[in-house]
């Protein structure tokens, strides 16, 4: 990568000065919990496979099916490179004294081979993330099933540099209608919303609270985009900043009914562009919309995509979507400064 | 923003509606929503209650606007605005003083709505299960959201079950507007 020194100015406009992250769910961000278990050395390496069926048997893995029943031992050179794990703790008889005789008393395991038990931690859950595999890996081996997309979308290179430019394009015309309802007098939000597959701009908005306090940047980009179906119900007119663009007008001619059942339907398919994250009304408003994929710039002290709830991931609603945070974040967070605030570092960014 | 007026909001506090009131307001809400199911429509009815004034009164309005957020309670905050409006009354210190009366607990978009508004209490029939934000699904009316308006009280329960009745005559029909479900995950 080029050095900071070297950069042209002007260069927060390159797609380089930003990285869109995924904003995951509670339980693809939550750390490893763990629980106790019994595991001991196996002394004879031949009997491991046997251990494993005798023990599959006598205490399956219940609830922890991602655990892996052995592992290599951590120290090289130790006299019993594998270890196998015997039950959890909560399987397991109570004793005073841990031992092979009181967790496996009966014939169905035979201790031949097995060394002295010993207490382990072992992951609770299956790993949902790298992160959170990597994590759990250190206590105890567990089996992960790997969601390639999601891995990538961590590292933040999801998007190829042509999609970044493009995503670029679409939040830069969210911070002009920022800006604009900053003109106004209104709080310096901005949104778009765009079809995917055609690349186009459906709506473009921006917030007008003065007109009517629930007027934030997302309902002005939903009802617009209401309007560009032939519905909404409000007018934007004073507020050139807010438009909607009609997808090619071919509803006027007599269409098979094929073609019919492919006239979008709400914001189905469609993604927002937002300079900041969405309240929570905003957020289920999306939720309501069936909206496809969430951007935004910068964090807001109570969204609910990601900072209070995470709507989007909410477990009950009959909708989810993927958010993605981060999209020219120095723009974004530029707005939120009145002109007397702008610090010397923004300027110099100009 | 959003910092209450320490006078009002004293009055604010203590503005619950009394049981009689709960009784006649929440029968025209049943009625409302009645007349919705029989004409095919979300069963839900709604009213905004102003000094024993309904100024706001709302059902359903999505699939004619193709807006999926114009709930009851939304259409039934507008007519409020327009009341204020052709009354020459702020609509904040009116919204201060008003008590929204609903057949089933407003949706999260809904509550946080009634929040920026500063709708101190909310009258509600039965749980929403699927969308609710006083509770069911997430409690959005007590949550701790200092940029999101006030937090508003909940008086739930009345005439529950014959709201879900409604509900489930409602969803036995399908809704013809919406596209063909991919499988859903449930």
């Amino acid at each position: 990568m080029e050095p900071q020194s070297k950069r042209r100015k002007g260069s927060v406009y390159d797609t380089d000065s930003w990285i869109a992250y995924p904003v995951l769910s509670d339980e693809q961000s939550q750390d490893v919990e763990l629980i106790e278990a019994f595991a001991a050395p196996i002394l004879n390496k031949k009997e491991t496979s046997r251990l494993v069926r005798e023990l599959n048997g006598r205490y399956p893995l219940n609830g922890v099916q991602h655990i892996k029943r052995v592992r290599a031992c951590k120290e090289k050179g130790t006299p019993h490179p594998l270890e196998i794990l015997v039950c959890l703790k909560s399987d397991a008889p109570d004793m005073k004294v841990v031992s092979l005789d009181s967790l496996l008393p009966s014939d169905e395991v035979r201790h031949d081979g097995l060394g002295q038990p010993f207490v382990v931690k072992i992951p609770a859950r299956s790993p949902l993330t790298r992160p959170q595999f990597e994590l759990a890996s250190k206590h105890w081996p567990t089996s992960f099933h790997e969601d390639k997309q999601v891995t990538v979308a961590l590292r933040g290179e999801l998007f190829s540099p042509p999609q970044k430019a493009t995503m670029h394009m679409y939040m830069m015309s969210a911070v002009t209608a920022a800006k604009a309802a900053k003109d106004e007098g209104m709080e310096a939000v901005g949104a778009v919303v765009v079809n995917p597959v055609t690349e186009k701009i459906v709506a473009v908005g921006h917030d007008c609270r003065r007109d009517h306090p629930l007027h934030h940047a997302v309902m002005v980009c939903i009802d617009l985009v209401a309007q560009s179906q032939g519905g909404g119900c409000y007018t934007f007119d004073s507020h050139p900043g807010c438009q909607f663009i009609s997808p090619r007008s071919s509803t006027d001619q007599n269409e098979p009914d094929a073609m019919k059942s492919s006239q979008p339907y709400i914001c189905t398919g469609y993604d927002l562009y937002v300079t900041r994250e969405p309240c929570v009304m905003c957020a289920m408003a999306l939720v309501h919309s069936r909206i496809g994929r969430v951007f935004y710039g910068i964090t807001s002290a109570d969204g609910a995509l990601g900072t209070k709830f995470k709507v989007h991931s909410q477990k009950d609603l009959n909708h989810h979507f993927e958010v993605y945070k981060g999209i020219l974040g120095k723009q974004c967070e530029a707005l939120n400064m009145s002109s007397g605030h702008i610090t010397t570092e923004c300027l110099e960014e100009r | 923003m959003g910092t209450e007026e320490e006078s009002k909001d004293a009055s604010a506090a203590s503005f619950c509606p009394s049981d009689e009131e709960i009784q006649k307001w929440m029968g025209t809400a049943f009625d409302m929503a009645k007349d919705a199911l029989e004409s095919g429509e979300v069963p839900v009815g709604c009213l905004m209650v102003y000094n024993d004034e309904v100024v706001g009164k709302g059902r359903n309005e999505v699939n004619e606007t193709k807006n999926a957020t114009r709930h009851a309670e939304l259409v039934s905050l507008d007519q409020l605005m327009d009341w204020c409006h052709r009354s020459n009354l702020d609509v904040r210190s009116v919204c201060k003083q008003t008590a929204l009366y609903v057949t089933v607990e407003p949706c999260i978009m809904c509550a946080a709505a009634l929040r920026l508004l500063n709708i101190p209490v909310v009258v509600y029939g039965c749980r929403n299960e699927r969308f609710g934000g006083c509770g069911s699904v997430l409690d959005v009316s007590s949550a701790n959201l200092p940029q999101t308006g006030t937090t508003f009280k909940c008086v739930s329960g009345h005439r529950a079950e014959e709201a879900v009745e409604m509900l489930k005559t409602f969803y036995k029909q399908e809704n013809p507007n919406a596209p063909k479900p991919k499988t859903r995950k449930e």
